[in-house]
This record gives C-alpha cells, structure tokens and sequence, in this order.
C-alpha cells in the first residue's frame, strides 16, 4: 500500500507534464487508491504495521497475538503507570485492556490502526478501575500492609526498570517534574501525556479520552501554563533543577 | 522554566518492559478461533435500515399536510433536505469511524449533531413558510399550541426510538468513550427524521410550532440519546 502511495507521488511530479490522454489512467489510480487505502494507515508505517499484525491475529494467528503484545504492551503500560503511578495496578490494566481487546477483536474495522482503538480501551479500563478504588478507599497487600507506590521518573518509567543511563532523564529533575504532572487534574494530565509523552495526535487524543480536539488542545494548554506556575515555585523547581556536576578532584 | 525546558524533560517517550501476558490471556489466545471482523459501513446500514421502516411506512400511509401543494416547491424541497442531511450526517457522524479508525471519533459526533440541531433551529426560525387559509393553525384543530408542540414533538420521540434502540445495539461494544456524545448525534438523527416525516404530515406551520413542536423534539431526543447511551452502555460493559 505504502509503495503504491510514493509510486503515486512520483507520478503526481511528472503529471503535469504529460499529455491529457496519460494524466487519466494515473488521476483513476490515484482515486482507486484513496479510495481503497485507509489514508492514515498508508502514510504511517507504524500504524500499517500494527494492522497488519491485528489483521493476521482477527485471523486467528496465536503468533500474531504475541507481536502486537510485544509492540504495543509496554506503551500502554508506560501510558497507564503515568496516570496511576501504582506499577501492580497498571500491570493488571494491561491485562484487562488486551482481554477486553481480545474479545472485542471481531470489533476491528480491518486495514484501521489498531493502536488509539487499543488506548481507548486501556483508558477505559483505567477510569473503571479509578471507580473501583474510590469505592475501595484503602489498597491493602494479602499481608494487610498498605501497598507501597513505585518510584518512577516522568515518562512511567519505573526507576527498577532497566534502562540505559544516558537516556533516563536527570533523576531530580524528573521527580519535580514527575511531582507537577501529578498536581495537575486528571483531565490535564491524560491530555499532556497523550499528545506530549505518548506521542499521539490531537484527533487521536481525542477519540481516547472520548472528547474534542479543541478540549484535548485545551486542556494541554492549560496543563502547560499550570505546570510552568508548579515549577516555578521554589520547592517544586529546586526538585525540577538539574544538579550541577560535581569538579573532577 | 519555559515550555521547551518541560518538552525537554518529558520527551522521548520512555520505554517500560511489560510484564508477559497473564495465563487466562494466554488460555485465551491458545482457544481463539478466527472472527469475522467490522466493516465501517455495517453498523450505519443495518441501523439505516431498520430504523427508517417506521418512519417509511408513516410516510406511505399517513395523509400528507393540506398545504403541501400551496407551499413554494423550492422551500418544500430545501426544507426536507436540510432534515434529510442533519438526519444522514449526524447518523454517520455517530457510526462510522473515520478512514483508518476502529472507533466511531465522539468529539466528530457532537459537533456535527450539534450544527445539525443548530442548522435546523436557525432555518425554523428564519424561514419557516405558511400559506394563510391553507395552512392550519393549531387553534384551527381545537389546540392550544403548547399541546400541538407536545404532540409533534412526541411523535419525533416515536419516530427516534428505533434509531435510539437498534444504534445502542449496534454500538454495545464499540464506544468505550464519549458514550454521550456519540448518543447526542445519534438522537439528534433520530430526530431530524422525525422533522423529516413531519415536514410532509403536519398540518401546523406557523414559526413557534415548528421551532418548538418539531425542531424542540429533535433537541429532546438528541439530549434523550446523550443521556440514555451512556447509562445502558455501562450496564452492559
């Protein structure tokens, strides 16, 4: 599908040039082609790939199944562990998210990107488990000790987690910021982390949070100017500074 | 601190090793067969379908306003196709996803249901058409005009209904957010067909009527989708 589309591009360049009689079968192509591609699938690889791989597993492919788990589980998870902080908890959402996406596999408009559609459950998922710990005011361990939250830096990262030190954010910096993003409502935050952390556009944003894209760009806007104020404030932002490097002795 | 510094901090997005899948999702995936999957038309066609079945055969069977014949053709046609347009785009605003998408887009849905109901009030009331002695007032029928109001407006409820229950079927596990405002357009849709049907059935034309009578019961049922969609969809899910 890609290579038809940048075939069709090169085609549009020379189109112009061409007599009338070859400008046709190139125009009903490139109409076919629209027509039959899913636009947004066909510019963005990422995107053409999960189909394909949710494709195959609709399919029945158990092997499928564990591919789109390898490309999408541990985003979702970043995703959720950024907006409840609690790892345990987040890890069970992702299992609820991909059996719910499993028995609403035969939902899927084949060709779609898979990946918001996959958001929007998990985001689901997490609202209906926010309900259910305000109904439970208190989350114990089988032991009746109260469960400890993870540290985790910005992005959801659980500071356990491996990860190269080069690409972890200054740890202080991330704990001010980290702190600020927590302050912000739950509203504000979903959109920062949507359209900023997760990288997902505005109508994309949108359709996860069940909402506008004017709401989605509002509320991002305002999260931004409530947390330039959070860190500015002296204690939040002698967290958020990054340390100065100590002089080799 | 500035925004890019935020940017800064924030980006890239970080990488997280997900735990493996839990054993009941694995007992799952060893049992799953293939599945027929969506088509991005199928939930518009099947509730098109039946739901214009009532409206269909009131039109066929119901006896036409007096005035039909004395009413400009121009209006008459202009006025049912902007019905017939807020009835199809807020349908479809509710129904179908955009190209590339699983899931019907909610904020789409409310805006385009929105300016339907917005278009429709706007043209009842700037352009609402009578003929004097032809058209009917609803004091012509032994009626104040708040019960013709009530009963116009109760008939479009009629007429949203099937629209309302078979796009709820249709849409049991498709809309896991923005259930209100998926239900709103769909509502307003079923509304906009029972303007529809009343554009060619009802015998009262005067201004107040229609924007109240017939343009009133498509809010109503707009607002009866956006409320009702969301309750039944969280007692199923």
């Amino acid at each position: 599908m890609t290579a038809a589309l940048h075939s069709l591009r090169a085609d549009r360049r020379s189109l112009l040039e061409q007599p009338v009689a070859r400008r046709v079968p190139v125009v009903a192509r490139a109409a076919t082609v629209y027509l039959l591609v899913p636009w947004s699938v066909a510019v963005d690889s990422e995107a053409t790939e999960a189909a394909e791989i949710m494709g195959r597993y609709c399919r029945g492919e158990a092997a499928a199944f564990q591919r789109l788990y390898a490309l999408l589980a541990p985003r979702l998870l970043a995703y959720l562990f950024g907006l409840l902080r609690d790892k345990a908890a987040a890890e069970d959402i992702l299992q609820v998210t991909f059996l719910k996406v499993h028995e609403a596999r035969s939902t899927y408009v084949l060709g779609a990107n898979p990946i918001p559609w996959m958001y929007t459950i998990a985001h689901r998922t997490f609202l209906d488990e926010i309900r259910k710990r305000k109904r439970n005011r208190v989350q114990l361990t089988k032991d009746g000790t109260l469960l400890a939250e993870p540290a985790a830096d910005l992005t959801g990262v659980p500071v356990e987690a491996g990860q190269d030190e080069a690409a972890r954010p200054d740890p202080a910096a991330a704990a001010g910021a980290l702190a600020a993003l927590h302050q912000l409502p739950e509203n504000q935050r979903e959109a920062l982390l949507l359209t900023k952390v997760h990288g997902r556009s505005t109508a994309e944003a949108a359709m996860i949070a069940g909402t506008t894209q004017g709401a989605i760009k509002q509320r991002a806007h305002r999260a931004y100017v409530t947390l330039r104020g959070l860190l500015g404030k002296p204690e939040v932002a002698d967290a958020a500074r990054p340390q100065p490097e100590k002089e080799p002795s | 601190m500035t925004t890019k510094d935020f940017d800064d901090r924030a980006l890239p997005p970080g990488r997280i090793d997900a735990p493996a899948p839990s054993p009941d999702l694995l007992k799952a995936i060893q049992e799953m067969k293939p599945v027929r999957t969506r088509t991005r038309f199928g939930a518009l066609a099947a509730v098109a379908l039946v739901g214009l079945i009532w409206p269909a055969l009131v039109l066929t069977l119901h006896a036409y306003r007096p005035d039909l014949g004395a009413l400009p053709l121009g209006w008459v046609v202009a006025a049912a196709a902007l019905w017939g347009a807020a009835f199809v785009l807020s349908l479809t605003a509710a129904l179908v996803p955009r190209r590339g998408d699983v899931l019907p887009a909610p904020g789409r849905a409310s805006r385009i249901g929105g300016a339907a109901l917005a278009g429709l009030f706007a043209f009842a009331l700037a352009a609402s058409v009578q003929v004097p002695g032809v058209s009917l007032r609803p004091e012509d029928a032994h009626m104040t005009l708040l019960r013709s109001c009530v009963h116009c407006a109760s008939f479009v409820l009629e007429i949203a209904v099937p629209f309302l229950v078979v796009g709820l079927y249709a849409l049991r596990r498709l809309v896991p957010m923005g259930r209100a405002r998926i239900g709103l357009a769909l509502g307003a849709a079923g509304g906009a067909m029972g303007g529809f049907v009343l554009h060619f059935i009802c015998p009262f034309a005067g201004t107040a009527h229609v924007v109240l009578g017939h343009v009133g019961g498509t809010i109503l049922a707009a607002v009866a989708g956006a409320a009702l969609l969301p309750a039944l969809l969280r007692r199923r899910s």
